[in-house]
């Protein structure tokens, strides 16, 4: 994907680690500051949620509505399915999770929006400050696939130049017809040069690798040790993603 | 689990004993409002805004009068009167496929805690909600249907257990009532959050300079809370109470549940020590006995925070509409 460079970007390689950011000025429509905005904490509670983490990166959650944002988040964080108690979600929310990355705490702040268009105008103030995007269709809705690249705009013009981006095909469980062949979902991804997976709220498949790839990829850009092996996202979810012959009806 | 008087699960975690504490006593107060009201209501007509019916309201419309006094203060009656059959009408016109998509989508996501709006309740809410908002959305095609609107038409329905009616208040409540909350480009909403901004800057100092050092966007904390109207953020019987006086009042009456909630918990807020913990606080201050115990709280709204001027909401929302709209 040609990404536009703002000044924001330039050279920068990392877009989470070593050292703050510029402090914002004043009150001029800042974003929300990731607490630790992704540079290196020291192991200690952290605010508000209090568990113990070593480092820290803003996730966001984005895709039309109801192609399973906030499901795909409880099943990440909780392990449960939202069968049916699940209410549309209106403005932007976020939960945490930390996860074991080869010895180190990452703490995952995952922001979860309102997929409906006219939310995005509210919502793409906090592009800014994610290190990772999720974006996400609904392999049973074609309307959701098609939007994608509406997205992937919106992305380009709000997001950090190197943001670390997936796309998934949720809702691959679904016993309804699938309007969005796992082929076109792959074509789509590689066109724009981005990792894809098929992902299962419901049956739990290739989402906890989707966080775990996210969770990698930005420790490892934001504190590689010398001599360590490059992580490499693409590799990492073709290698470890499944299918989902196991969960056709 | 057991279920409240409008269809809605108790969370097992429901704490029965504060509730019942609170309860005993406010049933001695809905018991008097209820004489009061019933003196009030008969043989007149139809309910007037005056100074006894401000009063009347502010201290609580019983639930069996609920619907014909929103009806009646908000101008909805007088809609539905002077266009009889066009709800139906509505129902029957052109479909718009992107419109009930829409829509379709959120019905089983909104109130999946309450037994009437199951799918499997005979008759399912669903229905009178999907109706409600189709309709809605193809009489106001400006605004069409914006996610926040399932959950305030559905309180509606559970209020008036009438399609046309809940119609009619939606089209009251995001038509004449609320300044352009829903619209694609949701400008009164943004509006509204900077307004709220400065009245808190203004009234609660402290809290303003918290927010601004850690430059966290109102958006973040209160979008909820304009875009349903507290549905879903606030206790069941304390949102009816707040929109009582949000039909015959009007829009300010957020501003004041948003100021006194912030009141309230002003030292709880100024612990917060990043983005993260602001947002958590701004979410445990609308939990807990301060806003289940609705009748002290209702009194708490228009005194708490102090003299809220509508000339001067106007004025402020004048200034950030024109600066928003200068941002593009």
């Amino acid at each position: 994907m040609s990404r536009k460079k703002t000044p924001r970007s330039k050279g920068a390689g990392t877009p989470a680690a070593n050292g703050p950011r510029p402090a914002r000025s004043g009150t001029a429509r800042p974003g929300p500051d990731a607490p630790p905005n992704g540079s290196l904490q020291p192991s200690r509670p952290s605010l508000g949620g209090g568990d113990f983490y070593d480092v820290a990166f803003k996730v966001m959650l984005v895709g039309d509505s109801g192609v399973g944002k906030t499901c795909l988040l409880v099943r990440f964080k909780d392990g449960a399915f939202l069968a049916g108690t699940f209410i549309s979600t209106v403005g932007i929310d976020f939960r945490n999770k930390v996860l074991d990355v080869d010895g180190v705490k990452v703490k995952l702040q995952i922001w979860d929006t309102a997929g409906q268009e006219r939310f995005r105008s509210v919502t793409h103030a906090y592009y800014r400050d994610a290190h990772a995007l999720l974006l996400l269709y609904d392999v049973t809705s074609k309307a959701s696939f098609d939007n994608i690249q509406a997205w992937l705009t919106e992305i380009q013009e709000y997001a950090q130049h190197n943001v670390v981006l997936m796309l998934l095909g949720n809702k691959v469980d679904s016993a309804h017809e699938h309007k969005v062949k796992r082929e076109d979902g792959e074509k789509l991804a590689k066109e724009y040069g981005l990792p894809f997976m098929e992902t299962s709220a419901k049956t739990g498949l290739n989402v906890d690798l989707a966080f775990t790839g996210i969770a990698k990829e930005l420790k490892q850009r934001s504190m590689k040790a010398p001599g360590e092996p490059r992580f490499r996202l693409h590799d990492y979810v073709k290698r470890e993603g499944r299918g989902d012959s196991c969960c056709r009806p | 689990p057991r279920v409240d008087p409008y269809g809605f699960e108790r969370p097992g975690d429901f704490d029965y004993a504060a509730y019942e504490e609170f309860f005993s006593t406010y049933l001695v107060i809905l018991t008097r409002r209820a004489i009061k009201w019933s003196k009030l209501l008969k043989g007149s007509g139809r309910v007037q805004k005056s100074p006894t019916v401000k009063r009347y309201v502010r201290k609580g419309v019983p639930l069996e009068h609920r619907a014909r006094v929103w009806m009646a203060l908000s101008g909805a009656q007088a809609q539905m009167d002077q266009n009889p059959g066009y709800y139906q009408r509505l129902l029957q016109g052109e479909g718009d496929p992107g419109l009930e998509d829409a829509v379709s989508t959120d019905l089983n996501r909104t109130f999946p805690d309450n037994v009437r709006f199951r799918d499997s309740a005979q008759p399912s809410l669903q229905k009178a909600l999907f109706n409600v908002l189709v309709a809605f959305g193809r009489h106001n095609r400006g605004v069409g249907y914006c996610q926040g609107m399932n959950f305030i038409a559905g309180y509606l329905i559970l209020v008036t257990r009438d399609e046309e009616e809940s119609f009619w208040l939606l089209d009251a409540l995001v038509g004449r009532i609320l300044p352009d909350y829903y619209g694609p480009g949701m400008l009164g909403l943004k509006t509204d959050q900077e307004v709220l901004g400065d009245l808190v800057r203004a009234k609660l100092p402290a809290v303003g300079a918290l927010l601004d050092r850690h430059g966290v966007l109102w958006a973040l904390l209160v979008s909820r809370w304009f875009i349903c109207l507290f549905v879903d953020v606030l206790p069941v019987e304390t949102v009816l109470r707040i929109w009582d006086c949000l039909f015959n009042e009007g829009s300010k009456i957020i501003f004041r549940v948003a100021l006194t909630l912030i009141k309230q918990h002003q030292a709880l807020i100024l612990e917060a020590t990043s983005v993260p913990d602001i947002c958590d606080r701004f979410k445990q201050i609308t939990r807990g006995s301060f806003v289940m115990e609705c009748h002290t709280f209702m009194q708490k709204i228009f005194s708490e925070p102090g003299s809220l001027s509508m000339a001067a909401v106007a004025r402020l929302r004048e200034r950030h509409r024109a600066q928003l709209l200068a941002q593009g």
